[in-house]
């Protein structure tokens, strides 16, 4: 009578237990950028020939509907050039030219992968809004000049598009020089 | 037993991430399966998936190909990227052809589940996915994004 109740107790605990940690698993390789190739301070998404299970899920939790590298490759930093965090309360220069490609953008997202709230509804520099050779600030105060608001975000992200990139690109992506996250005094 | 849920959790977290967001469509925006729903430029609300691209107008599809075949029909931008891409219920990419690979910017697809000798017949390897239109509007002065808008409304499928 006692096995009755334990047995089924135990395969059910297993089974919570199984499924805890697998999440908890997923979430702590997300915040960790695990599965992704590092280029200084910029993760790059891997390889999208998603066979391995591990990466697909990790993939479907940081960008769903992603595409392969031929078409997208999605750069992303949540640190500047020194490894510290990226913050509302400080400035910031991207400084550097983005990898070729057909499209590229910049886009800032909060802690939270969407995209944050500012009065400008500015959301993104590309090369329609750049102004050419002047750096794009990452402010939470308003630039007259290729500013990219940082809103009141504690933590922010910064991501960096390049749609069908050059084949150059997506085949050194561990080698190629990247833009670098300047942080400036405001 | 608790490494058989660990490794099924794994292997399913892709289909419960798309059950979730099909679910809160299907709710939000009262849209059913085979219907086309276009999303505006993404914006600070926008809630539906992560890292949105505040670039580009999306249109998108449920599909269910159990009953008929689905006919996409449209006239798309000459001077932009756009593509169309297909999505397996657990997220992964099958299909992706932008708008250089296609001869023309009239949009005339066919997805079926049969096999087809013509090259605008597409074969899903599944009864039921997910169609992403992609629409890039760098441009972001109310003329361009009306003009892509119109562009964009006009994508039918039946």
């Amino acid at each position: 009578m006692k096995n009755k109740i334990i047995i089924p107790i135990l395969v059910l605990l297993s089974i919570i237990i199984g499924g805890y940690t697998a999440i908890k698993k997923i979430n702590s390789s997300t915040q960790n950028n695990e599965f992704s190739i590092k280029n200084g301070n910029w993760k790059i998404n891997p390889n999208m020939d998603l066979k391995d299970s591990y990466q697909r899920a990790y993939i479907s939790r940081i960008g769903v509907f992603a595409l392969d590298e031929k078409e997208a490759l999605y750069f992303l930093s949540s640190k500047d050039n020194d490894g510290n965090p990226l913050r509302s309360d400080f400035d910031y220069q991207i400084i550097g030219t983005p990898p070729k490609g057909r499209y590229w953008s910049y886009t800032l997202y909060g802690e939270d992968y969407f995209l944050v709230k500012n009065d400008a509804n500015i959301y993104t520099i590309n090369k329609e809004n750049l102004t050419k050779d002047k750096p794009i600030m990452v402010s939470s105060t308003k630039k007259d000049i290729n500013w990219l608001p940082s809103g009141n975000e504690t933590k922010f992200h910064i991501t960096l598009r390049v749609y069908n990139p050059d084949e150059s690109v997506y085949k050194n992506l561990e080698s190629l020089e990247l833009p670098t996250i300047k942080k400036i005094e405001k | 037993m608790s490494i058989c849920s660990y490794n099924l959790t794994i292997h399913y977290i892709p289909n419960i991430v798309y059950a979730v967001f099909h679910y809160k469509i299907e709710k939000n925006q009262n849209i059913k399966d085979n219907e086309i729903k276009h999303f505006d430029i993404p914006s600070d609300q926008s809630r539906n998936v992560v890292m949105p691209n505040p670039d580009f107008l999306y249109s998108t599809i449920f599909y269910d190909l159990s009953e008929k075949d689905l006919n996409i029909n449209a006239n798309m931008p000459d001077s932009t990227y756009w593509s169309v891409s297909f999505y397996k219920p657990n997220t992964i990419n099958w299909f992706v052809k932008n708008d250089q690979e296609f001869d023309t910017n009239k949009l005339d697809l066919t997805l079926t589940l049969n096999d087809s000798k013509y090259e605008n017949v597409i074969k899903s390897p599944v009864k039921k996915g997910f169609m992403i239109i992609r629409i890039l509007v760098e441009k972001k002065d109310e003329k361009s994004i009306e003009s892509y808008r119109t562009l964009q409304k006009n994508i039918t499928i039946n």
